[in-house]
């Protein structure tokens, strides 16, 4: 089996077959990165599919600097910025998170998944998402590094920060 | 997660092994460990049931609607996308719009403005402040410090020129001579800061201020301040505020008392053996860091990237064992040193005036206060003017010129 990094250079040469394996790879985890960010689900379809377009449109100033993951969730979390950028300020945010929570969605409808979207929805913003990067998305940390610009020992503390004050947040539950 | 600071390995360490992310050494030297300490097996335990919590926010499937459309963009490349994706692509790139054209990017632009010239500012006025008083004087003289703090009054005759010379020194700002490190009194019990407060009124003032300064190197010590005042009509005054050898401090308080007539005195002492053991503690603690992570740079072989990372956590540590040094050395030679306040003051005879004025001259006096009150009133108006003048113009510009966009926005946004 090729590397993500393989397929995309592969696909650079003209080879649709590596796209279409790339977007097989990735059509679930994208999805699932903007869902767990977002309100809607068709929000997060729509963003999505622009980030295989923009993904698709570009991929000939594509270069492997980075891995293949981090340049395309690079893509996802400037779209989720610019999305949340023009559905108003960022201080909202927490109560969506809590909405989303107390409404319950079609899968996690149980009350494990409402707390932890509640304590998710506490942490500090930056924190929650090099947390959901490594959880959800299971970015390495240089990975993480690469798609929100900042030192890997920077990740690795604030992940610790984040892990604890999650724990934190969770412990009345136990 | 919280954990001791002495333990082998950190919570955050055990993470990074957790996520695969610890060096491959580190990493072998952490398994072995995890075997038999329970403690360690806890957290990894905590970390893990976290993980699991975490995959109760489940999401559905994307709907099939979505392939269709990514696939045919694919088939016909070419889409009407474009634009709007490659400023997706280009994140964090100088795009179309200029930068200043946003307000928010005004309001940034303006905040860091001010920071940086908070964070210029501030640490020169605070040097400013700190400097010249105790700070420069106190390295200096702790360099003498090991020596007397042995020294018994026997050899305490043969060092009597030091403690003069360095003075003159440190009243010079001379260079520090090259200090060793000082040892604390550790096996002579409690550490005590002693300060005395004299106010003596002097029958001989003259003779009585002079014999300040060779009181206090007679007895080892130095003068830390000295201010005289000799206003015409007043009584002449001399604030001196003197740091001698704790030992000698009885023998001096009794001959600074023979000076002249004790108005009133005070005696305090504070007890810091608690703050030097606990400064000792993390200096110790500090340096066990700083050891680790020299062995650390001189074994591995990782990337540059983590080589730098760990230089630079080392400069942090050093710089911290620094100024934990530091502030151990200023409280060795507080107790060693106890600071003595002596307010001399002149037996006061008034002074009676020449005759009473007459009103001619009375009025020209009030003439000239006049006129100097205008121009001092005119000269403060421009003073006022130059110091605030630029920094109110500064302000105003950095508040109006966002709201001005802000309204503009708002204007427009209620038009449409």
């Amino acid at each position: 089996m090729n590397s993500d990094d393989q397929l995309i250079l592969e696909f650079q040469q003209g080879a649709r077959e590596a796209f279409v394996e790339l977007f097989e790879r990735y059509r679930e985890p994208i999805y699932g990165f903007f869902r767990r960010r977002l309100e809607h689900p068709a929000r997060a379809e729509e963003l999505a599919q622009e980030c295989f377009l923009a993904l698709l449109q570009n991929v000939q100033r594509y270069e492997p600097r980075a891995s293949f993951r981090s340049y395309l969730y690079g893509i996802a979390t400037h779209l989720v910025a610019a999305e949340r950028r023009k559905a108003g300020r960022e201080v909202v945010e927490n109560e969506k998170l809590d909405d989303r929570a107390a409404g319950g969605d079609a899968a996690g409808n149980h009350d494990a998944g409402i707390w932890l979207r509640k304590a998710l929805g506490h942490l500090e913003p930056s924190e929650r998402e090099i947390l959901m990067l490594r959880e959800y998305e299971q970015l390495s940390y240089g990975e993480i590094a690469a798609v929100l610009r900042m030192p890997v020992n920077t990740v690795r503390s604030r992940l610790f920060r984040a892990r604890a004050a999650l724990k934190n947040q969770l412990l009345p539950v136990k | 997660m919280e954990r001791h600071a002495q333990h082998a390995f950190e919570a955050e360490e055990v993470m990074a092994y957790l996520d695969g992310e610890l060096e491959a050494r580190r990493a072998a030297e952490l398994a072995a460990h995890l075997v038999s300490c329970s403690e360690c097996q806890e957290v990894v335990q905590g970390f893990r049931a976290l993980s699991e919590r975490m995959l109760s926010f489940e999401v559905e499937r994307p709907s099939a609607a979505m392939n269709a459309e990514v696939l045919a963009a694919l088939d016909s490349s070419t889409s009407a996308n474009q634009a709007r994706t490659s400023r997706a692509l280009d994140h964090g790139a100088w795009n179309g719009r200029p930068m200043l054209a946003r307000p928010r990017n005004w309001a940034i632009a303006c905040v860091v403005a001010v920071v940086v010239t908070l964070a210029l500012a501030i640490p020169h006025t605070r040097r400013a402040e700190t400097l010249p008083a105790s700070g420069r004087n106190l390295r200096n003289l702790v360099a003498v410090e090991p020596g007397l703090a042995k020294s018994q009054a026997s050899d305490l005759e043969a060092q009597k020129v030091t403690p003069e010379d360095d003075v003159q020194s440190a009243l010079a700002g001379a260079p520090p001579p090259p200090g060793e490190e000082l040892k604390a009194p550790e096996n002579v019990g409690p550490m005590i800061v002693q300060t005395a407060s004299l106010n003596i009124l002097a029958t001989n003032y003259d003779q009585a201020s002079a014999a300040i300064d060779k009181l206090a190197a007679a007895h080892g010590g130095y003068v830390e301040k000295l201010d005289a005042k000799a206003q015409t009509g007043n009584a002449r005054e001399l604030a001196a505020s003197l740091r001698i050898p704790t030992k000698q401090l009885d023998g001096f308080l009794a001959d600074v008392r023979k000076l002249g007539r004790v108005e009133e005195e005070t005696r305090s002492n504070e007890e810091v053996s608690d703050q030097y053991v606990d400064l000792q503690a993390r200096l110790k603690s500090a340096r066990a860091t700083e050891q680790r992570l020299i062995e650390l740079l001189g074994t591995r072989t990782g990337k540059l990237q983590d080589v730098l990372e760990a230089e630079r956590e080392l400069a942090r540590v050093r710089g911290e064992i620094e100024s934990m040094q530091g502030q151990s050395t200023i409280l060795v030679h507080r107790v060693n040193y106890a600071t003595v306040q002596v307010d001399l003051s002149e037996e006061y005879r008034q002074v009676l005036g020449s005759g009473p004025v007459s009103t001619a001259s009375k009025l020209r006096n009030a003439l000239v206060e006049g006129f100097r009150n205008l121009q001092d009133g005119a000269v403060g108006l421009l003073v006022f003017l130059f110091a605030v003048g630029p920094s109110l113009l500064f302000w105003l510009a950095i508040l109006l010129v966002p709201g001005w966009f802000a309204w503009r926005r708002f204007r427009a946004r209620a038009q449409a």
